[in-house]
């Protein structure tokens, strides 16, 4: 099989936003009293503004790797480094998208996305009012402002969470599979607004995802985990044109070159993580 | 087409179910309503009119009437109800004023849960009126033991369900809220406290039912005055429809004050309201 698809190396000369080495998570089991490795020597550079997509199968650590990034896990070994700063516990220019969208229930749309803003930078002043709806409405959800999620659909929760991400303007966003648990539908419709909303305002984004083609469709790079213990398994870059339309690109043979390739890489991982449950 | 509309479960529901769940609230309160006009008609109809048991152990729903008619002009009732509302609420609010504080602190710190816990859960498991002796011995013949029943009744539905709504916040929501930047006293403020309001109102519905029977087992036995001491008087002296007058209005006041903590609950915490769609 001929292919293009080789492992990029991380060009020294551009100054990474996100800077991680040797990382390693590790958890003592108290009940074995084991050590479980989530994951080991983890190495990745990302570039301001760069769109990357963290793809491998369940249980093999991205998760992990993203909230150490985030700051709500605290490494055991290496060091992760945001803008030449090491990372000591969530700060404003990180933000998260859950996949369990992780909403106030008893707060409305409006206030829940008002809660980006409050505990990070406080309420002070008038302009809080405007910022809140502007990300209200970048979102798509005017009109929905006084409702509580539990009558949202799931794809409109998701939008919820995503606001509340975007409102106090992080330089990151950390998206945990932020469509994992939304209808097939809304996931494609929701993609192609993602990847609009990121271009529009520059983002820098860690992306995590377990499928082959959203990792393709929304990356610029591709980072590929494998299982036991969580590690990188190899670099993609995608180099496919923006916009990507969902549509156009399952006909693109630099599209299906790459699933074929990913396809094959996770799939000895997805087995393996399989066998070992 | 409706039934695609429908949502809830619906298993196996047929068209009396269907119909029933598909009311209007004034809908539901007229059923309600028949349902109470039925079977006091039937009830009036089998001791009444027909006569089929003897109404001095088992009045019909007239003599109750007549009962309740003597209690209030000769003006006993006025007098007694309000020593049963004096000792009810007196109780009911040192039991809010302990339960809800006890409740917060040991859901907040897991040693006075677990120093407090299984003293609460053991007084909790303890028929109220294995207390009744005691209480007298401790507090006399007045209002005293009455109050110290209705409190010890009520505590612990509170105190127990405020401590386990603060330990089953939702992981993932004390999650966004530290990725969103909140301390720890933000946390018990923005999260804590707000997941726990639906808990704490179960918890008042509970305790208003426990404290009435608290509230009558004291009196019944202990008292001069109060509904129980009305209540074991009539029956004494074969005035058994004056005694179900009393049984009903402590009744009555049961329901009456889980509904209004219910209203108090719509206000406070319109989130919990079943959404509508």
């Amino acid at each position: 099989m001929t292919t293009t698809i080789e492992p990029t190396e991380d060009e020294a000369s551009a100054p990474s936003l996100i800077s991680v080495r040797g990382l390693g998570v590790s958890y003592d089991v108290a009940r074995t009293g084991e050590k479980l490795v989530a994951i080991e020597g983890v190495d990745l550079d990302v570039r301001e503004g760069e769109f990357v997509t963290v793809l491998g199968p369940s249980g093999c650590g991205k998760t992990t790797f993203m909230n150490v990034i985030a700051g709500l896990v605290k490494p055991s070994a290496g060091k992760v480094l945001v803008a030449g700063e090491p990372v000591t516990g969530p700060g404003p220019d990180r933000a998260v998208v859950f996949q369990d969208y992780a909403l106030l229930p008893w707060r409305t749309v409006f206030d829940n996305v008002r809660f980006g803003l409050e505990m990070q930078k406080g309420l002070k002043g008038s302009g809080w009012r405007d910022r809140v709806q502007e990300a209200v409405e970048l979102v798509g959800l005017s009109g929905f402002e006084h409702a509580y999620p539990r009558e949202l659909s799931g794809g409109m929760q998701q939008r919820v969470g995503l606001a509340r991400a975007i409102v106090a303007e992080p330089r990151i966003l950390l998206m945990d599979e932020p469509l994992g648990a939304v209808d097939a539908l809304t996931r494609e419709v929701m993609r192609a607004e993602i990847e609009k909303l990121i271009a529009a305002t520059g983002k820098t984004v860690l992306f995590i995802t377990h499928s082959i083609e959203e990792a393709i469709l929304l990356g610029d790079r591709i980072v590929v985990f494998k299982s036991h213990p969580g590690a990188v398994k190899e670099v993609i870059e995608t180099g496919l044109e923006r916009p990507r339309s969902e549509r156009s690109i399952q006909s693109d043979p630099r599209f299906l070159e790459l699933r074929d390739h990913l396809w094959d890489a996770l799939q000895g991982e997805a087995t393996a993580a399989a066998v070992s449950k | 087409m409706s039934a695609f509309l429908a949502s809830g479960p619906n298993l196996g529901r047929g068209g009396v179910g269907a119909w029933l769940a598909g009311l209007s609230p004034r809908g539901k309160v007229l059923v309600l309503a028949g349902e109470v006009v039925v079977m006091l008609a039937l009830w009036q109809l089998v001791v009444g009119v027909l006569g089929w048991i003897n109404p001095v152990f088992f009045p019909p729903p007239s003599a109750i009437w007549q009962g309740f008619l003597e209690l209030w002009s000769s003006g006993v009732l006025a007098t007694n109800a309000l020593v049963s509302l004096q000792a009810w609420l007196t109780g009911f609010a040192i039991a809010v004023g302990i339960g809800i504080p006890l409740g917060l602190l040991m859901g907040t710190s897991l040693p006075v849960d677990r120093v407090v816990g299984p003293i609460a859960w053991t007084i909790y498991a303890t028929p109220t009126i294995a207390y009744q002796p005691l209480a007298k011995a401790w507090f006399g013949f007045g209002i005293g033991p009455v109050i110290f029943l209705v409190a010890i009744s009520a505590v612990f539905p509170i105190l127990l369900n405020v401590a386990a709504g603060m330990r089953t916040t939702n992981p993932s929501i004390i999650r966004a809220g530290t990725v969103f930047g909140a301390g720890r006293f933000q946390l018990y403020r923005s999260v804590y406290l707000p997941s726990t309001v639906p808990f704490l109102f179960a918890g008042l519905r509970q305790a208003v039912v426990l404290a009435t029977i608290g509230m009558v087992v004291a009196e019944l036995t202990g008292s001069a005055q109060g509904m129980g001491a009305v209540i074991i008087r009539a029956a004494n002296t074969y005035q058994t429809d004056q005694a179900f007058a009393a049984i009903a209005l402590v009744v009555v006041w049961s329901v009456g004050m889980t509904q209004v903590v219910t209203l108090v609950e719509r206000w406070v915490a319109p989130w919990t309201r079943k959404a509508r769609r």
